[in-house]
C-alpha cells in the first residue's frame, strides 16, 4: 500500500445496485493498481462495469449503486474511510473526471469561465474572482482555445472544444488523477486524434495520471501504456499495451482484437464473437465468458471461476483470469 | 385620465423600452422568436373573441328579451335589437364586432345605468391587478422553494409531505378556502377585515388616481388608507396564492428532479461543488426555465381563481363584474369582459415568452 | 479446492421481459415493492375513489334522509340535539305519556290542566298533538277524550312550579328549557316527548341548514351530481379530444397547424370563465354544465395525444411498418394507440378532479345547475350569508369537495410517478 509509484490502488472492489430483478453486481471483486504518470486504458463492452468502476473510484452518486466491499487507496489514503465532505474536497482538486458527452456535461446556462472559476473558487476560496478568471483564460489557451471564447456558453462551441473544456476543468486545480469516461465516443475521428494527442502532451508536461475508460480498443492502442480488459463486472486481463495487443492472453481480448476491421487482412468476412454479454443479474456459472469462449474446457470453465493471476513465464505486469493459462486446471477439476 | 389608461402607461412604457432593447441588442434568432410570439398573439385574441361572439349569437336565447325581462314591450325589444344591430346578417355583425375590438369600443352596458363599459372596466381592472399580481408572486415563491426542497429530499418524508400539500391545496376550492379564512381570521379572531378593498370611511378620504389603492395612498401620503388597503389585501391574496402554490410546487419539483438527472449535475458533483450549490445554482437555474414557460398557462388558473376570490371577498374587480353582469343578463358587458380577458391572457403569454427568451441563453444567442 | 456449483439459468433477453409486461395492470400490482410509498399513494386513493363511486351510485344506503326533506329544526349545530317538546310530570304521578292524561266520563277532571310557557311554540305542538290523540280516541269509541286545559305562565320556573304543586297535571316545554332548570325541581321528570317517543333526538350528525335539511344527507346526495359532472364531462372531452389529437398528430401539415392554434387558444384561456360564458348562454341544467366543462378539457387531451402521436410517428418501427404498406388505421391502432393509453388515463383521473372543482365553482356562483339540485357548491353559496352563526353549512360541503378532488388527484399523481419512466431512478 505504501508503494509510492502507485497513485491509486483498488482492492477487491464490489459495487452493487438495485434493479427490478434484484441486486446486481456492477463491479465484482476487482483489484487494480494505477501507476503515477501512466495512461491506463480500461476496455470493455457496454455493461461490463467499466463506467461503474470509474464513478465508484470517486465515490460519486450513481443511481442506486453502492460500494459494498473493497478498499480504494488514493495516494496512501483509504477513500472509503473519508467523509462526504472530505471526498468533495478531493473531487475536482486532486481527482478529476472527464465525461463522455461534453454537450450534456456542461451546464447550458453557465458560461465556460463560470464553470472554471466556480471549480477553482470552491477549492481555493482565498483566490479572488479576477484571479480565477485569469487562470481560466490561461488554461483554455494552453489547451488550444482562444482566450475570448471563455465567455461563451457551451452551445456556442464545437464538440472538440467542449471536450477540451472538460479537460480544462479537470486540470483547473492540477488534479493528480484524471478519469476519462469514454471521452472520445461522441467525437469524430479527426477531432478524436487531436484529443488523444493532447492527452499525451498533458501526461508528459504535467505528469498527469490518466485512467482512460473506453470500448474502443483503437483509442487504447494509440495512447495507453497499459491496458486492462473488463468483462461482466470482472477483470479479464491486464498488461503492457504492446504485450496485450501482440499476444492477447484472454480469449475475450483475442476476440475483441479480431473484431477490429483491419484493412491489411485479406479475409473478406468480419469476425464476430458469438453470443452476447451476459445478464448481470444472473451471470453464467464458473468463468463468465465460458458460453462464448471458443477454447472452453468442459470440466473446468463452466464450474469454477478462474483466479486473476500472472501466468507462468509472463512479464511482471501481466495478469489474466483464464483457465487456459493456469498451470493445473485439471487438478482443479478433480478438486485437489 | 382614466385609471385604465394610467395602468397601461405604467406597464406599457417599460415593456416597449424592454422590447426595443431586445430588438437592438439581441441576436437574429431572438428577434425572430419574439416576432413569432407576437404573431401568434393576434390570432389567439381573435379566435377567442370570435368564439365568444358566436357563442353569444348562435346559441338559443334572445339576450335583449331576457335582459329587459317581462317589462319590455315588443316595440322596446325591437328598437333595442335594431340599435344593437342584432337583426343584421351574421357576417355584418361579425365585421362590426371585429372593428369594435380593434378600436376598443365596447359599447354600453345593457342594464344598470347604460354606462360605457370601458369606464366600468377601467375602474375594476386595477382592482383585479392589485389582487392577482401579489397572489402570483406569493404562489411562485412558495412553489419554487417548496418544489426545490421536495426534489432535493426526494423519496424522503419531506418530499411526500410537500407533495401531499401540493395535491391537497389544489383540491381545496378557492372560494371555500376564502370563506374559511374569513371565518377564522375575520370573524373568530378578528385579525383581518373580511370584505371589500378598503374601509369605507377611510376610502372616502383617498384620492384615486391609478385606482390601485395602496399606490394611491402612497402617492397622496394617506397612511391610514395605506394600512387599510393593505390589510384588506392580505386575506384574498393569501387565499388565491396558496391555491396556486400547489401547482407551482408540483411543476418545480418535477422539473428539478428531471434536471438533477442531467449529466452536468453529475459532472459538477465530480468537481466537488457543494450539494447546496449544485441544487440551488445549477439545477434550479435550469429547472426554472420550463417553469417560467408554464407560468403563462397558469395565468388562466389565476384569473379563474380571481373570479371566485373576488366574489367571496366582495372585491370589486373584473371577475366580480363578470358574474354580476351575467346575473343581470347584460350580454354586451359579458362579451366585452371576456374579450378583455382574452387580450389579457394573450398579453401575459407574450410577456412570459419574452422573459423566457431573456433567461435562456440558448435562445438569446 | 471445492468451489460451489453455481446454477446456470438461461438468461432471458431484457427486451423480451419488457414486452411481456406491457399490460400495465400487471405492472401496477407487481410494482408495490419497487415503488414504495408511491404505490400507497395510488392504493389509498383508488380505495377512496371507489368508495365515492359507491356512495354516488347508492346514496340512499348511506344518507339518513333524502336530499330535499326538511325534517329537522333550522340551524341545528352539529352534535346538538334538536329541541323536542317534552312532557313533564311529577315522578309520583304515574303518567308516562300524553295519552295517560286522557279523561273519561267518570274522571274527576274532564279537562286536565297542562302548563306551558306563554308564547312558546311548544303550546302549538301540544295543541296539535292533543288534537291528534283526541281524534284517535274518538274513533276508538271508548268514551275517553283528551281536551287539555292549557295554562299559560310567564316563566319556565312558574310552569314547573305549578306541576310540582299539583295545580297542573303536566307541563310541556322544550327539552333545552327543561334541562336548564331541571335541578331545581327534583320531583319532576320527563318520560317522553309529547308524541310518545322516548326523549331522544332525530339524528342530525352534521347539523341542519336554514330550511331544516340534514347537512350530512345533502353531502351524501351531493356526491352523485359531483361525480356525474366529473365523469361525464371528462368522458366527453376524452372522446372528442383524443381522436382529434390522433388525427392532428398523424396527418400533420395544415390540418394540424390550424387545429393546434385553435386548441392552444382555448387551452390558454381561463377555464372557469369560458364555462361561465357557456352556461350563461345555454341556461341552467346538468347537461349544459357537462358540455361547458367538457369543452374546457378537450384541448388537454388533444395536446397530449397529439404530442405522443408525433413522437411515436417518428419511431423507426412505424416507418418500417409504413414501408411495408401498413394502412394508417392499422398503424394508429397497433402502435400509436397503446402508447397513448397510459398518459390518457392519468389525465382522465386528474381531469375528473378538475371538472368537479370547476363545477363546484360554477354552482357556487349560481350558474349552471338548477337551484333545486342537491349540490355542494350550491350549499356553500346558500350558506355563505349565515357563516357567522352557522359555520357548518359552509365547512362540510367544502370538505366534501376537497376529499373527492383530493382522491382523484392523488390517483392521477401516483399513477404519473409509477408510469412515467423519466422520473424513475436509473
Amino acid at each position: 500500500m505504501a508503494n509510492p509509484d502507485i497513485l491509486y490502488s483498488i482492492r477487491n472492489l464490489t459495487v452493487e445496485y438495485q434493479t427490478r430483478h434484484g441486486v446486481v453486481k456492477g463491479v465484482d471483486d476487482v483489484s487494480l493498481d494505477i501507476r503515477r504518470g501512466e495512461i491506463l486504458g480500461l476496455v470493455g463492452e457496454s455493461g461490463s462495469g467499466k463506467s461503474t468502476l470509474g464513478k465508484a473510484m470517486m465515490r460519486l452518486r450513481n443511481g442506486s449503486a453502492r460500494i459494498t466491499a473493497g478498499e480504494l487507496w488514493f495516494d496512501g489514503q483509504d477513500l472509503m474511510k473519508l467523509s462526504e465532505r472530505q471526498m468533495r474536497d478531493l473531487r475536482g482538486s486532486r481527482l478529476g473526471m472527464v465525461f463522455q458527452d461534453p454537450m450534456t456535461s456542461l451546464n447550458p446556462v453557465q458560461r465556460i469561465v463560470e464553470h472554471l472559476a466556480e471549480t477553482m473558487l470552491t477549492h481555493e476560496p482565498e483566490w479572488t474572482e479576477e484571479e480565477a478568471r485569469e487562470r481560466a483564460e490561461n488554461l483554455v489557451e494552453r489547451l488550444g482555445i482562444r482566450r475570448e471564447r471563455v465567455k461563451d456558453y457551451p452551445h456556442q462551441m464545437s464538440g472538440g472544444m467542449r471536450q477540451r473544456v472538460m479537460i480544462a476543468l479537470a486540470l483547473a486545480l492540477n488534479c493528480d488523477l484524471v478519469i476519462a469516461d469514454e471521452p472520445t465516443t461522441s467525437l469524430d475521428v479527426i477531432v478524436e486524434a487531436k484529443f488523444l494527442d493532447l492527452l499525451k502532451e498533458l501526461r508528459d508536461e504535467f505528469n498527469l495520471t490518466i485512467l482512460l475508460i473506453t470500448h474502443n480498443i483503437g483509442v487504447v492502442a494509440e495512447v495507453a501504456d497499459r491496458v486492462a480488459v473488463m468483462y461482466a463486472a470482472k477483470l479479464a486481463e491486464i498488461g503492457n499495451v504492446n504485450d496485450v495487443f501482440e499476444k492477447p492472453l484472454h480469449p475475450y481480448t483475442e476476440g475483441l482484437l479480431k473484431s477490429v476491421p483491419n484493412i491489411e487482412l485479406d479475409s473478406g468476412a468480419l469476425y464476430k464473437m458469438q453470443g452476447s454479454p451476459p445478464d448481470l443479474s444472473s451471470p453464467p456459472s464458473g468463468c463468465r465468458f465460458h458460453p462464448r469462449c471458443p477454447y472452453m474446457m468442459e470440466e473446468v470453465c463452466p464450474v469454477y471461476e478462474p483466479p486473476f493471476e500472472r501466468p507462468e513465464g509472463a512479464s511482471e505486469d501481466c495478469r489474466v483470469a483464464c483457465w487456459l493459462h493456469h498451470p493445473h486446471p485439471q487438478k482443479v477439476a478433480i478438486g485437489a | 385620465m382614466s385609471p385604465l389608461a394610467i395602468i397601461f402607461l405604467i406597464i406599457g412604457i417599460p415593456a416597449l423600452i424592454g422590447l426595443a432593447y431586445i430588438f437592438v441588442r439581441g441576436s437574429a434568432g431572438l428577434r425572430r422568436y419574439i416576432l413569432t410570439r407576437i404573431g401568434l398573439l393576434i390570432p389567439m385574441v381573435f379566435i377567442l373573441a370570435s368564439l365568444v361572439f358566436f357563442v353569444m349569437r348562435v346559441l338559443p336565447g334572445d339576450p335583449v328579451r331576457s335582459s329587459l325581462g317581462p317589462k319590455g314591450s315588443a316595440e322596446t325589444v325591437a328598437r333595442m335589437r335594431e340599435q344593437l344591430g342584432l337583426d343584421d346578417p351574421l357576417i355584418v355583425q361579425y365585421g362590426n364586432f371585429l372593428v369594435d375590438i380593434v378600436t376598443l369600443d365596447f359599447g354600453n352596458s345593457l342594464t344598470g345605468g347604460r354606462r360605457p363599459i370601458v369606464d366600468e372596466m377601467s375602474e375594476r381592472f386595477p382592482a383585479t391587478l392589485e389582487l392577482v399580481i401579489p397572489a402570483a408572486a406569493f404562489a411562485l415563491a412558495i412553489g419554487i422553494i417548496g418544489g426545490t426542497l421536495a426534489a432535493a429530499r426526494r423519496k424522503r418524508p419531506l418530499d411526500y409531505a410537500l407533495r401531499l400539500y401540493s395535491v391537497a391545496i389544489y383540491s381545496i376550492p378557492v372560494f371555500w378556502l376564502g370563506l374559511m379564512g374569513q371565518l377564522v381570521f375575520g370573524v373568530r379572531l378578528g385579525w383581518t377585515p373580511i370584505a371589500g378593498r378598503i374601509d369605507p370611511v377611510i376610502g372616502t378620504t383617498l384620492e384615486r388616481t391609478t385606482n390601485i389603492l395602496w399606490l394611491d395612498a402612497i402617492i397622496s401620503g394617506n397612511w391610514p388608507a395605506l394600512w387599510s388597503s393593505l390589510s384588506h389585501l392580505v386575506l384574498p391574496v393569501v387565499t388565491l396564492g396558496l391555491i396556486l402554490s400547489g401547482v407551482f410546487l408540483r411543476l418545480t419539483r418535477v422539473n428539478v428532479i428531471e434536471t438533477l438527472q442531467m449529466d452536468y449535475i453529475g459532472a459538477a458533483r465530480a468537481r466537488g461543488i457543494r450539494e447546496r450549490i449544485v441544487i440551488g445554482g445549477h439545477a434550479l437555474k435550469n429547472a426554472i426555465i420550463p417553469v417560467i414557460t408554464l407560468l403563462g398557462l397558469q395565468v388562466a388558473i389565476l384569473l379563474a381563481g380571481a373570479v371566485l376570490t373576488e366574489t367571496v371577498f366582495s372585491w370589486p374587480g373584473m371577475g366580480q363584474y363578470l358574474v354580476q353582469r351575467i346575473s343581470s343578463r347584460d350580454y354586451t358587458a359579458v362579451q366585452s369582459v371576456i374579450t378583455m380577458f382574452a387580450m389579457l391572457v394573450a398579453l401575459i403569454s407574450l410577456a412570459v415568452d419574452i422573459i423566457y427568451s431573456l433567461v435562456d441563453p440558448r435562445v438569446r444567442y | 479446492m471445492n468451489l460451489p456449483l453455481q446454477e446456470q439459468e438461461t438468461p432471458v433477453p431484457q427486451w423480451e421481459e419488457e414486452l411481456a409486461k406491457v399490460g400495465f395492470v400487471r405492472r401496477l400490482l407487481r410494482a408495490r415493492k419497487w415503488y414504495g410509498a408511491d404505490w400507497w399513494f395510488v392504493a389509498i386513493s383508488s380505495v377512496m375513489v371507489l368508495g365515492f363511486i359507491v356512495v354516488a351510485l347508492f346514496p340512499q344506503w348511506f344518507a339518513p334522509y333524502g336530499p330535499h326533506e326538511q325534517d329537522g329544526p333550522r340551524f341545528l349545530a352539529p352534535g346538538d340535539q334538536p329541541d323536542l317538546p317534552l312532557l313533564i310530570v311529577r315522578a309520583d304521578s304515574g303518567f308516562t305519556s300524553l295519552e295517560d292524561l286522557a279523561t273519561g266520563p267518570d274522571s274527576e277532571v274532564s279537562r286536565p290542566p297542562i302548563a306551558v310557557v306563554r308564547g312558546a311554540p311548544t303550546a302549538g305542538s301540544l295543541r296539535e298533538q292533543a288534537a291528534l290523540i283526541d281524534d284517535e280516541l274518538q274513533d276508538a269509541d271508548t268514551g275517553m277524550r283528551l281536551r287539555p286545559n292549557i295554562q299559560r305562565f310567564d316563566t319556565v320556573e312558574e310552569v314547573l312550579q305549578s306541576v310540582q304543586d299539583g295545580e297542573s297535571f303536566a307541563a310541556v316545554m322544550s327539552s333545552v328549557q327543561f334541562e336548564e332548570v331541571a335541578d331545581q325541581f327534583p320531583d319532576l321528570e320527563a318520560p317522553t316527548d309529547i308524541s310518545g317517543g322516548v326523549a331522544s333526538a332525530g339524528d342530525f350528525t352534521l347539523g341542519t341548514n336554514q330550511i331544516g335539511q340534514d347537512v350530512l344527507s345533502r353531502l351524501i346526495w351531493g356526491t352523485r351530481i359531483a361525480l356525474i359532472i366529473g365523469f361525464s364531462s371528462s368522458l366527453v372531452a376524452l372522446f372528442l379530444g383524443v381522436p382529434l389529437g390522433l388525427v392532428a398528430g398523424y396527418a400533420g401539415g395544415k390540418v394540424d397547424r390550424i387545429m393546434t392554434v385553435f386548441m392552444d387558444s382555448l387551452y390558454a384561456f381561463p377555464g372557469l370563465i369560458l364555462a361561465i360564458a357557456i352556461t350563461a348562454v345555454l341556461g341552467p341544467s346538468v347537461l349544459n354544465v357537462i358540455i361547458a366543462i367538457a369543452v374546457l378539457y378537450i384541448p388537454t387531451y388533444y395536446r397530449i395525444v397529439r404530442g405522443q402521436t408525433l413522437s411515436v410517428k417518428q419511431e423507426v418501427y412505424v416507418e418500417a411498418a409504413r414501408s411495408i404498406g401498413a394502412k394508417a388505421g392499422t398503424i394508429l391502432r397497433r402502435y400509436i394507440y397503446p402508447n397513448v393509453i397510459p398518459s390518457v388515463s392519468i389525465i382522465f383521473s386528474v381531469n375528473i378532479a378538475d371538472a368537479i372543482i370547476t363545477g363546484a365553482g360554477l354552482s357556487f356562483l349560481g350558474l349552471g345547475l338548477p337551484p333545486s339540485t342537491a349540490d355542494w357548491g350550491i350549499d356553500i353559496a346558500r350558506g355563505q350569508e349565515f357563516i357567522q352563526n352557522a359555520w357548518w353549512l359552509v365547512t362540510f360541503p367544502g370538505l366534501a369537495i376537497m376529499l373527492v378532488v383530493l382522491a382523484f388527484t392523488m390517483l392521477g399523481e401516483g399513477l404519473t410517478e409509477i408510469l412515467n419512466p423519466k422520473l424513475r431512478d436509473r
